[in-house]
């Protein structure tokens, strides 16, 4: 018996062909079902997230499997173009190996990613209640699950955000004891802006004030983030009652200043102010840092910050591979020994 | 076995988990298993001081706080009693790590250099002066882990405003939190602090006049204390400032103690 894995991913294939080949998740279990019948495996699952789709499977003969899984892939998706120049195959040993470098986050558009081994998990659910594991897709994926949760604790690939939303997100836990507590508002809305407070607002930041010179942007955006829209003008009067300010305006000049802030801080008794800006031209004086309780980051610093963290996370890289080379000649043998 | 063989047993353990801080330092690591390993050697060498201090209790027939060095056990042993209790209430990350190299770093200063020379206590035995004396060295702990959280603060703070903070940054706790812990570590500290002066205006009172260098030292201790905890309650002293008077508090504290104690003799 063979382990075999088809799939596409980020890398080999575009979006545009990535949607078309991607199973809904209310549509795992039954597909799974379907590929049992119309495939020579006895084991099988499909993973598919907005990166890759992948089938993993057990096999008497790998070729025969890989080739009918394609098949099964096009009729499913009804497709019209052959899509074989993006699809890779692997057997044995190279399948275990994709497997663990995909849950830990090797094999993801953003290195060290932690989303996939949810996503992994959930296709492992999917196939598992279908009826479609065994033995062998059984040890696969709970070793390679055990793996990941090794990994993750020994080695630095998952620390560090390489976002600059989550960038700020980090930085923001380390200045507030509780999120939940603390009130956030974005003046002038922007792609950017929109993201961090939206990181902030998963993260649970307690509420948000959007604050723009155009009532029916700022209105929308505060309806997404469940918060509350502002007169862009009324922005100094709620200041002192706000924690975090992601500033994304296009005025020429900065609209907080060190002499603005000094009066301000006293009346919110010193308590920390984190001012995130992402101005250009910066909206944010540069001595307003110099204050006592005041951090003030701008899209230069919590770039270099992502840029940092991900280079660390590069570094792990070979570490990572040696942690997982051992777990794949060892996953290996346990299946020539069952399977010879 | 002495009393002596179980303080170094106990600073043994210290260094084993100042070790394990730096490596955690080093290799930017925070795995739980290693907070507990730091946690579980914290523990034993407590246990072990504790065992220490009642061997050093039995043999003098009173509490131990008869000279320099004995202050100086007491002083740590309390210290971490604070931290085994405020550590788990507040979950601080690192507040072990921090801890441990202070803990060390005092309990060597006092082996080897304080004295610990078997002498006529400086009053009578009596529990009015037993209580003050315990009630103070609690303090002391209280203000000794003080002086930790707000030298983490400031790390803490440090990071955040370099605007390029190295990996440690991600195992210490937020600034904020930080700040309300030093806080209400001052005020425990405090209370306890005013509680002992109480007990040590009684003896003065009820047993033997104390020398006037320990009962100056421990106005200007309470004094200083008391100024420290309005400025970072009704002041609103908060951030780097706050913590450097925290810490400066708790030297002049340590400097003072051994000023006083060398002119009392």
């Amino acid at each position: 018996m063979n382990l075999v894995i088809i799939g596409l991913n980020h890398c080999s294939a575009p979006v545009a062909v990535r949607e078309r080949v991607a199973f809904p998740r209310a549509q795992l279990g039954a597909a799974t079902c379907e590929l049992l019948g119309a495939a020579p495996v006895t084991e099988v699952a499909i993973l598919s997230t907005c990166n890759r789709v992948e089938i993993y499977a057990l096999a008497a003969d790998a070729c025969q499997a890989a080739l009918a899984l394609r098949r099964y892939l096009h009729s499913y998706h009804k497709l019209t173009e052959p899509i074989d120049a993006h699809l890779y195959e692997r057997h044995n040993r190279d399948c275990i190996a994709h497997l663990l470098n995909v849950v830990c986050g090797l094999d993801s558009m953003v290195l060290g990613e932690t989303e996939i081994l949810g996503q992994v998990k959930d296709a492992y659910a999917a196939a598992q209640t279908a009826g479609a594991t065994g033995a062998a897709l059984n040890r696969l994926f709970q070793k390679a699950f055990a793996a990941a949760k090794h990994i993750r604790s020994t080695t630095a690939i998952t620390r560090g955000s390489t976002s600059v939303a989550n960038v700020a997100v980090e930085l923001a836990e380390k200045i507030f004891r509780d999120l939940t507590q603390s009130t956030v508002m974005v003046i002038g809305t922007g792609a950017m802006s929109e993201a961090t407070a939206k990181a902030l607002r998963s993260r649970g930041a307690g509420s948000i004030l959007v604050c723009g010179r155009d009532r029916e942007r700022s209105g929308a955006l505060a309806g997404q983030l469940g918060g509350r829209a502002i007169h862009y003008d009324d922005w100094p009067v709620e200041f002192p009652k706000v924690d975090i300010v992601i500033s994304a305006t296009a005025s020429p000049h900065p609209i907080v200043t060190r002499e603005k802030l000094i009066p301000l801080m006293k009346e919110r008794h010193q308590r920390p102010l984190f001012l995130i800006d992402i101005g250009v031209p910066r909206d944010i004086e540069t001595a307003c840092d110099e204050l006592e309780n005041v951090y003030v980051y701008n899209m230069d610093d919590m770039q270099q910050i992502a840029k940092e963290n991900l280079a660390a996370r590069e570094r792990e890289i070979t570490i990572c591979r040696e942690l997982i080379a051992e777990r794949v000649a060892r996953l290996a043998e346990w299946l020539e020994e069952r399977y010879k | 076995m002495t009393d002596r063989y179980f303080l170094w047993m106990a600073f043994v353990f210290y260094v084993g988990a100042s070790a394990l801080t730096l490596w955690r330092l080093r290799s930017e690591r925070s795995q739980s298993s290693l907070h507990h390993i730091n946690v579980i050697l914290i523990v034993v060498g407590f246990l072990m001081q504790l065992v220490g201090l009642i061997l050093r209790g039995q043999n003098l027939h009173r509490c131990p706080l008869t000279n320099p060095f004995e202050v100086t056990v007491f002083i740590v042993w309390a210290l971490v009693l604070f931290y085994l209790v405020i550590g788990p209430s507040y979950r601080v990350s690192f507040l072990g790590a921090f801890t441990a190299p202070v803990v060390t770093l005092i309990l060597l200063t006092g082996l080897l250099t304080a004295s610990d020379t078997p002498h006529a206590p400086v009053l009578k035995h009596s529990p009015w002066v037993e209580f003050h004396a315990g009630i103070g060295i609690l303090a002391c702990g209280a203000f000794a882990l003080a002086f930790i959280v707000a030298a983490m603060d400031l790390v803490q703070n440090r990071q955040l405003k370099s605007h390029h903070p190295s990996p440690t940054f991600r195992l210490l706790p937020a600034v904020e939190q930080l700040g309300v812990i030093g806080v209400r570590l001052l005020m425990l500290g405090f209370i306890l602090l005013t509680v002992g002066m109480i007990g040590g205006v009684i003896s003065d009172k009820l047993v033997e006049a104390w020398p006037w260098q320990k009962v100056a030292w421990a106005w200007t201790t309470w004094w200083v204390y008391a100024a420290l905890l309005a400025a970072r309650t009704i002041g609103n002293w908060r951030g780097q400032k706050a913590s450097v008077a925290t810490m400066a508090a708790f030297i002049f504290l340590l400097t003072a103690y051994w000023g006083t104690s060398w002119l009392a003799r």
